[in-house]
């Protein structure tokens, strides 16, 4: 069949995929990631925001404005945060992937309520747990792939 | 389900292709592994489904449910009523398939996969 190995190198075929995680790109931890670095972001900006010292009807009005901003965003970014923990969770990841990460579900589910506890409370170790078990699926998805991709965080 | 083997490609089949009957694909991906490994060649009945209906177990080519630029290799694990087929990997850790973007319309199935080249 040497004929065969000549036309396969002379005429090359068209491509067809017996993946599609590469081109697509679907799944990411990153998203989660970022979300929840905008967690722990938005509570040291809650803890550390002054307000201010006398009864100044507009300093407390800008004080209010940006503490509601801030909560605002820790509120949003922990929901997303979230959404983007599920569908890793429920998508991206097989039962096949559950042998290699026995603690997969424990994980997940440990993320999905830290991400719960840092919209109610304004809690630093929390958000900082937080960080740290995305950290952990991001480490767990790469590991399904083979890879050993770096965890880079902003802060 | 019983993983269906695929011959190869006989002279009959060369002749199919050279007569312009089947369309010849370079396999990237483990997804089908050990049935196609990456590099492997296939020939593909582009005419497969014109008079009959895909059947559970037929390996396919089919362009991505989201991204048409995309075609895909994969084997047919089910069929639903209103005739969308589900496409999975037959090595479904390293597959992304019909488990994540869902069933794929008929229309989109490109042929069924008949043989694979001599390696």
């Amino acid at each position: 069949m040497n004929t065969i190995a000549k036309i396969k190198e002379w005429f090359p075929a068209e491509e067809v995929e017996a993946h599609c995680d590469g081109p697509c790109g679907v799944y990411d931890p990153a998203a989660a990631r970022i979300n929840a670095e905008a967690v722990l972001s938005m509570t040291k900006k809650i803890l550390a925001l002054e307000p201010p010292a006398g009864s100044d009807a507009k300093a407390w009005a800008a004080y209010l404005n940006t503490m509601a901003r801030y909560i605002q965003i820790k509120e949003d970014q922990a929901h997303k945060a979230k959404t983007e923990l599920l569908v890793l969770w429920t998508d991206y990841f097989k039962p096949q992937h559950l042998e290699q990460h026995p603690d997969l579900h424990d994980v997940f589910w440990k993320a999905a309520k830290l991400c719960s506890a840092c919209k109610v409370e304004v809690n630093l170790e929390k958000a900082q747990e937080l960080v740290d078990t995305v950290k952990k699926v991001h480490s767990m998805f790469w590991a399904t792939k083979g890879r050993e991709v770096t965890f880079y965080t902003a802060g | 389900m019983a993983f269906s083997k695929l011959k190869e490609s006989s002279w009959r089949e060369l002749l199919l292709w050279l007569s312009g009957f089947r369309k010849r694909f370079r396999v990237i991906g483990t997804s089908m592994v050990p049935l196609l490994r990456p590099g492997d060649e296939v020939l593909v009945n582009p005419r497969a489904y014109r008079q009959t209906v895909p059947q559970v177990g037929d390996i396919v080519v089919s362009r991505h449910p989201y991204r048409v630029d995309v075609r895909l290799v994969k084997r047919i694990c089910n069929i639903l009523e209103d005739g969308r087929c589900l496409l999975e990997g037959d090595n479904p850790s390293d597959s992304t398939d019909s488990r994540s973007f869902g069933a794929v319309a008929p229309q989109r199935i490109l042929g069924r996969v008949t043989s694979r080249l001599p390696r």
